[in-house]
């Protein structure tokens, strides 16, 4: 049997995973909708995977999980490898483009940029915790005009003139916004300068101070946005390459990462039919009263986390736990 | 000095004085507490910051206050009643482009007005170099005020400034020594206030060693030296605190992996230092982090795991 390494990423809105050969051949790839369940649709992933998964030939030794709910999966799945998105990102698009020297990234809450040399990541910023200029911006704002967030980028093809915005803060973005639109700017000159206006405020903040070398790979969910790939081409006069598996690369890169580790385990196919359940419990045992996020399977304390000190340590195998 | 209740009869006992553990705590501990011991006076300090403090101290400031002064009132708050005075110091400025950020000229009023409604009797000392009045001066008009003589004030305030120059030779000498470390080292450049607090700085020291990196402050630095090496990056940078951190980095930036910025929400000489410094320092990987009164920490462990992963990355041993 060949060894195979499972990677799942959690985000916001999406969840995404991959199966690996040892070569990195992608065996099985799924990519849903989070829908708020991160553990749902965790179970309905692997589901999908299984059934493109070749169980005679290849045998999962090591499983990934990352995103913003890889500790919660982590945890469901028994994954060996736990790491945050960046540099699963990082690993996984210098896995396809080893010659990549900058990743351009906006996902739904987050937005970085990591500055690569042959081959290794050398540097990154990412927004401090701020939410400014990300994708849920430019769907609130899509909201607020009646588009679907989809069509942004067409539109915003359209236009000749965009309209200038602030660009510094989208609090101020978009007050200039409401605006400007009372004072009669067309709509697609608006989502053209939304564009742009996401484009200028990643460079003034994450990209500030960063020299941006070619080849650029731009990924996360706003790079679908073909407005704002174009206002990026525009801004840093060179080409920006979009892959199509873009939204697949932390999956890959955490599916990468769980099979270079030190820890192996088999992965049962079999959590599909497993029930887990979450519960918070607020300690109570001194005045930081931390909330502490436990996790059962069966019924059964399998993880906890959240505490501050180790008055809160909760004991896996345990039924009940703290009060 | 504007004194409050200070014709009010220091009571037969030693009086006790109590230091909120916040703001300049982590700087001036020894300076304090060595001086009121030497004149005799029993000192308490507050617990370290918990969740419940920066509650009380959100409700009581407000909105726009710094997260540091929020912490400060939270402090303040649970000492009312438990001790004969409360130290507020009142630092405006050391000389010129020496100064300190407004807040620390103002927190004395802010505080007697926030507790206006309680009978807490507050103490400051008031330095003000520009106005010639220097930390001695400042601490010998402290000790008159709490019914001390000129001469007692004075000695006492001679051997607190031996101790705390002793003490912070031995902190300096201890920091200094982690610059060999082979591990991967980072600058944390922050207020001490910031770093030193058991709620929002020190998590993030424990979380840096936890990912066996070693986590070095910036502000535990020879300042002298520090001060002149900050006039290489900037002449006119005007907070003292800012240019000793701007200094640090200068000394030892060809001997850490990487820095991490790490300020308190909204922090105004914050907010444009470190815009300068990231500006300034390149090459050099830099991590900037600012804390607000959130409870999930993911996002801050996100940005540190991914940041050590980096420096990891590079030196090859990840």
């Amino acid at each position: 049997m060949e060894e195979a390494y499972l990677g799942v990423d959690i985000g916001s809105i999406s969840t995404k995973g991959v199966i690996i050969d040892k070569n990195y051949k992608i065996l099985a790839s799924e990519y849903i909708w989070t829908e708020g369940d991160p553990m749902g649709a965790a179970r309905k992933l692997i589901e999908l995977l299984e059934k493109q998964f070749d169980k005679e030939k290849y045998q999962i030794v090591a499983t990934g999980t990352t995103g913003s709910a890889r500790k919660l999966v982590g945890a469901m799945l028994g994954a060996t490898m736990v790491k945050n998105e960046i540099t699963a990102h990082a690993v996984g698009t210098t896995t396809l483009y080893p010659d990549v020297r900058t990743i351009l990234e906006i996902g739904g809450q987050d937005s970085k940029i990591i500055l690569v040399e042959n081959g290794v990541a050398v540097d990154y910023a990412m927004n401090t915790l701020c939410a400014a200029g990300t994708g849920s911006f430019l769907s609130s704002q899509a909201k607020r005009l009646g588009v679907e967030v989809e069509d942004f980028g067409k539109i915003a093809l359209t236009s000749k003139h965009p309209t200038q915005l602030a660009a510094r803060c989208t609090v101020f973005a978009e007050s200039d916004l409401v605006h400007k639109i009372q004072m009669g700017h067309t709509k697609e000159d608006i989502i053209a300068g939304l564009c742009r206006s996401v484009v200028n405020n990643y460079l003034n903040n994450v990209g500030k101070g960063k020299k941006i070398v070619s080849p650029v790979v731009f990924q996360g969910g706003v790079s679908k946005n073909i407005g704002v790939v174009e206002a990026f081409k525009k801004a840093l006069g060179c080409d920006i390459i979009v892959d199509e598996n873009g939204h697949l690369m932390g999956a890959l890169g955490i599916a990468i990462l769980a099979g270079k580790g030190n820890k192996k385990k088999v992965f049962d196919f079999s959590v599909e039919d497993m029930v887990f359940k979450t519960r918070e419990i607020n300690c109570g045992r001194c005045p930081n009263n931390c909330e502490i996020i436990c996790v059962y399977r069966d019924d059964m304390l399998i993880d906890s986390w959240g505490n501050r000190c180790d008055k809160g340590a909760l004991k896996a195998g345990t039924r009940t736990g703290v009060k | 000095m504007k004194e409050r209740n200070s014709t009010a009869a220091i009571s037969v006992k030693a009086p006790v004085i109590g230091l909120p553990r916040a703001m300049l705590y982590d700087r001036y501990e020894v300076l304090w507490k060595s001086f009121f011991s030497a004149l005799g006076m029993k000192g308490i300090v507050s617990k370290p910051t918990n969740k419940a403090m920066i509650e009380a101290g959100s409700a009581l400031a407000i909105d726009e206050a710094c997260l540091s002064t929020k912490i400060y009132l939270g402090h303040i708050q649970s000492l009312i009643g438990k001790c004969d005075y409360i130290l507020v110091p009142r630092i405006s400025n050391f000389g010129l482009h020496r100064n300190m950020c407004t807040k620390f000229e103002s927190l004395y009023d802010v505080v007697c007005n926030v507790f206006r409604n309680t009978d807490q009797k507050f103490v400051a000392y008031n330095v003000d170099a520009l106005q010639k009045i220097d930390e001695e001066k400042a601490f010998v008009d402290l000790g008159t005020a709490l019914g001390y003589d000129r001469k007692t004030a004075q000695k006492a305030y001679k051997r607190a400034k031996r101790n705390e120059s002793e003490d912070w030779k031995k902190k300096v000498h201890e920091e200094e020594a982690l610059y060999k470390s082979q591990s991967i080292k980072v600058l944390i450049v922050a207020h001490s206030y910031v770093l030193g607090d058991a709620y929002i700085g020190q998590p993030v020291i424990d979380y840096l060693k936890g990912m066996e990196v070693t986590p070095i402050r910036a502000d535990v630095v020879d300042r002298k030296e520090a001060l002149k090496q900050s006039a290489k990056v900037s002449k006119t940078l005007k907070w003292e605190l800012s240019r000793e951190l701007m200094g640090s980095i200068q000394m030892h930036r060809d001997k850490v992996d990487g820095l991490i910025l790490l300020s308190a929400f909204p922090c105004g000489p914050d907010s444009m230092v470190n815009e300068m410094i990231i500006r300034k320092f390149t090459g050099l990987p830099i991590l900037n982090i600012v804390l607000d009164n959130q409870d999930g920490t993911a996002g801050l462990e996100t940005r540190l795991e991914s940041f050590t992963d980096i420096l990891k990355l590079k030196k090859g041993v990840l």
